[in-house]
């Protein structure tokens, strides 16, 4: 490998986006959280509202993310994320909130807050992570846990007769009047990262145009919990997790359609 | 007897099962026991730790603050450990992830390549009955017939690993004798 | 001697209620309690009961009172940010007369806190932390075996009083191993006539706790009260050790008193005479128990894992000319045997009134 340092380089190509706190992240090798966390921290900068952005952290693995940005953040009990952001853009119009919510926090015990923000078509934004397990209390199932997948309140793999059926969340919100943007994307491969801020980005555009609730999902792995090494887990989220939730645009206002013109965006496979 | 056993390194080290040997060791033989784990958001990699508390009494508190003995398998653990231990203990530490040695002239120390011992018997993952065969030999808390019958019944289905187990548990056994 | 088993306080409280005819189990993941959602996700539908593993521990309470409405033994099992979640079912359960078991492994708080053992929900839970005149027994284990004995003997108090029991444990005992003595299993359960099972042959039940008229509530709310009293008189339980010839007793519950069991064995050995008192219910608390021991002691040290919820009840026990110190941690952080120890000295050293 060839040796240089910075100073031999005419431009820096990379570099910790300002948004972003030199804090270490605690997350498990392999994990997905950190790419998403970098991604809002580019957006952030790139949109130039790091004093009007706001994280309302869920709980779960994502708990410390207010140490990791650098802007304004706070803790909202388990699920309450969405409740907590409407309260801080009705009171604050000019800010920019955004949950970042895990799915057990969003599509279990926060249902009825999400729902019901996305109905009143709140003009916040919600980025959703899934990555099929409760991950901070030790993989037990989620509400998006595969059919036959393991976790640890599984034995034996999920039954639906026992324990039902995963929720496919953007389906399920995009049906909702007050939605103006849900999309699904994933992490698991670098085209797949690009896409995933490109609908991260129009999101908040969504948010800044006073266009109503946008939602992005990011699938994403947990290889300490799947128990599988971090390359084996983005072969198995390609492999499983795509099938059960197909990555795209579940809803696209026509306000938000006119925004995306000149981008390039991720297009329904 | 009361005996106050801790046992700290890496996650994935095996600290919590040796732990587990030596609880189960001592209630087959008849006397109350602790077992108290470290727990926490620590993820793989972090240190971990257990200690045991083996009485012929009513045990108590939980927790340990001075052990009568000791297994650092890592160098995070040996900071700690030292200190804490109770004079005219045993510390076991792991050299072969341990560089530094012991500066306290009070307590009993065996220093044992764990990990070396393990990887000559074809497995390095067995370090950590290395380590407890050393502590058993140097300050007999348990017998070692008793964590063999332990370990037929814990790990009856796998006879691969019971056997490597038993193998590494001994190598311990030697490696505190012979020094 | 029977033969013991090396146990966590979490599985054994799984495995005591499974012994004491657990007949369904819902709960929400939530360390450090996830050892009994994870065993009974795998134990009870062995014994073809049923387990759900609920969205939210809203869900897993309302869930717990429409089983026990059913007529079936109940429980969840939480800890103390999902404990809080769940005073609003509680109190429907007691206003409804429901029997039930909530199981409590306490952590650190107030709010997210951390996982560490606490025991912070000392109030809203001996206290009834919902809405409304009611009231349920607190069983505070100490051990892992009581952990298993317990939860057996909740089961039987909620179906014999028709009211919500607790199980309040700590995270430190939830983890802890020790060895247990498995139990028989109980295998007659109370029949239950007033049970929501189908108007086939008998007039209709209804379950509710809602009276339109105001004027006709206060009755109701007395036969409850006539219950709570009943609880008072014969259920108080509490653990006494050293007392008889004690200058100084430690009142100390759940894992707290084992740490306060060394200081005494450590206090002694100095010549310090030193007892325990550990309240095992604490509603109904051992207010008479203490009162007794104040008419010939004057020390008390009230050890707990909160910054002082338990001591107000140990204080009104006792009464106001004795001298009651505190020695604590709170936050998720054990309190060891040691600090206990320091406050007995200090607290004996210092002359009454000074
Ligand atoms: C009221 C309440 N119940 C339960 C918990 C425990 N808890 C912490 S994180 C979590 C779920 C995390 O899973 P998920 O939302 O999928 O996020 P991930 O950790 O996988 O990123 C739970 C159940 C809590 N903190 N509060």
């Amino acid at each position: 490998m060839t040796k240089f340092s910075i100073s031999e380089l005419d431009t820096v190509l990379y570099h910790r986006p300002e948004s972003l706190e030199d804090y270490p992240f605690h997350f498990c090798p392999g994990c997905g959280h950190g790419i998403v966390f970098r991604l809002i921290a580019e957006i952030v900068d790139e949109l130039n509202i790091k004093e009007r952005a706001v994280c309302v952290a869920c709980v779960g693995c994502s708990v410390n993310s207010y140490h990791y940005f650098n802007f304004d953040g706070l803790e909202s009990a388990h699920g309450r994320a969405p409740a907590v952001a409407t309260a801080i853009k009705r009171c604050h119009p000019h800010l920019v909130p955004f949950t970042y919510q895990g799915d057990g926090d969003l599509a279990a015990i926060g249902t009825a807050e999400i729902v019901h923000a996305c109905a009143r078509g709140e003009n916040i934004t919600t980025i959703f992570v899934n990555n099929a397990v409760y991950g901070m209390t030790g993989g037990q199932m989620a509400p998006t846990t595969l059919v036959g997948m393991y976790s640890t309140s599984t034995p034996g793999g999920r039954k639906p007769s026992l324990s039902g059926y995963p929720i496919r969340v953007c389906e399920m919100l995009s049906t909702l009047d007050g939605t103006a943007y849900v999309a699904r994307v994933s992490v698991h491969n670098p085209a797949a990262v690009r896409k995933t801020k490109q609908a991260i980005k129009l999101a908040f555009r969504t948010q800044l145009a006073n266009l109503g609730m946008s939602l992005v999902e990011v699938l994403s792995p947990c290889p300490v919990n799947w128990r599988l090494e971090p390359v084996k887990a983005l072969e198995w989220l390609v492999k499983h997790m795509l099938p059960q939730y197909p990555l795209g645009e579940f809803k696209v206002i026509e306000a938000v359609a006119a925004l995306k013109k000149g981008d390039r965006l991720c297009t329904k496979k | 007897m009361h005996e106050e056993i801790a046992v700290a390194g890496f996650g994935g080290q095996g600290v919590l099962f040796v732990g587990r040997l030596l609880a189960e060791a001592s209630l087959l033989e008849g006397r109350e026991v602790v077992w108290m784990p470290s727990y926490g958001a620590e993820k793989r990699g972090g240190t971990v730790w257990c200690n045991v508390t083996i009485s012929d009494e009513k045990i108590g508190d939980l927790f340990i603050t001075r052990p009568t003995a000791a297994i650092a398998m890592n160098p995070a653990s040996l900071v700690k450990l030292e200190p804490a231990m109770k004079s005219g203990g045993l510390l076991v530490v792991n050299q072969s992830l341990v560089p530094s040695k012991v500066s306290r002239e009070d307590i009993r120390v065996v220093y044992v390549p764990a990990n070396d011992l393990a990887t000559e018997l074809g497995d390095d993952s067995v370090g950590n009955l290395v380590t407890l065969g050393a502590l058993v030999t140097g300050c007999p808390v348990v017998s070692t017939s008793s964590i063999i019958a332990v370990m037929d019944n814990l790990l009856p289905k796998n006879q691969r690993r019971l056997e490597i187990n038993k193998r590494a548990l001994s190598k311990g056994c030697a490696w505190t004798q012979g020094n | 001697m029977s033969k013991k088993t090396l146990m966590a306080g979490n599985i054994a409280i799984a495995e005591g209620a499974i012994l004491a005819g657990c007949q369904a189990y819902f709960g929400y993941p939530i360390t450090p309690q996830n050892e009994i959602l994870e065993h009974m996700s795998k134990r009870m539908p062995e014994e073809g009961r049923v387990f759900v593993q609920t969205e939210s521990e809203l869900a897993a309470i309302n869930m717990v009172y429409g089983a026990a409405a059913a007529g079936c033994r109940a429980m969840t099992s939480t800890s103390s940010p999902g404990f809080s979640l769940e005073q609003e079912g509680i109190s429907y359960m007691s206003g409804a007369e429901l029997p039930g078991v909530i199981v409590n492994v306490m952590r650190g708080g107030p709010g997210l806190g951390n996982i560490g053992g606490a025991q912070g929900d000392y109030f809203q839970s001996a206290k009834g932390g919902g809405h409304g005149d009611y009231r349920v027994i607190n069983l505070a284990p100490a051990s892992v075996q009581e952990m298993m004995d317990l939860t057996m003997l909740a089961f039987e108090l909620a179906d014999k009083y028709r009211n919500p029991v607790v199980v309040l444990a700590d995270g430190f005992l939830g983890q802890a191993m020790e060895p247990v003595v498995m139990r028989e299993p109980v295998t007659e359960l109370p029949s239950k006539p007033w049970a929501i099972t189908g108007a086939l042959g008998r007039a209709k039940n209804i379950i509710n706790s809602f009276e339109m008229d105001p004027v006709n509530f206060p009755p109701r709310v007395k036969l409850l009260l006539r219950k709570f009293k009943k609880m008072r008189r014969n259920e108080v339980r509490y653990e006494g050790l050293n007392l008889g010839d004690a200058s100084l007793v430690i009142v100390a519950y759940g894992s707290a008193s084992r740490s306060a069991l060394t200081a005494m064995k450590m206090a002694r050995q100095e010549g310090i005479p030193v007892g325990l008192l550990r309240p095992i219910t604490l509603f109904p608390f051992p207010y008479e128990a203490l009162s007794n021991l104040a008419q010939r002691i004057n020390d008390f040290l009230v050890a707990e894992l909160s910054s002082g919820q338990f001591i107000e009840d140990v204080k009104l026990a006792v009464g106001l000319d004795k001298r009651v110190a505190l020695v604590n941690q709170y936050g998720g952080v054990p309190l060891l045997a040691e600090e206990i120890l320091e406050a007995i000295e200090k607290m004996i050293k210092q002359p009454v009134g000074g």
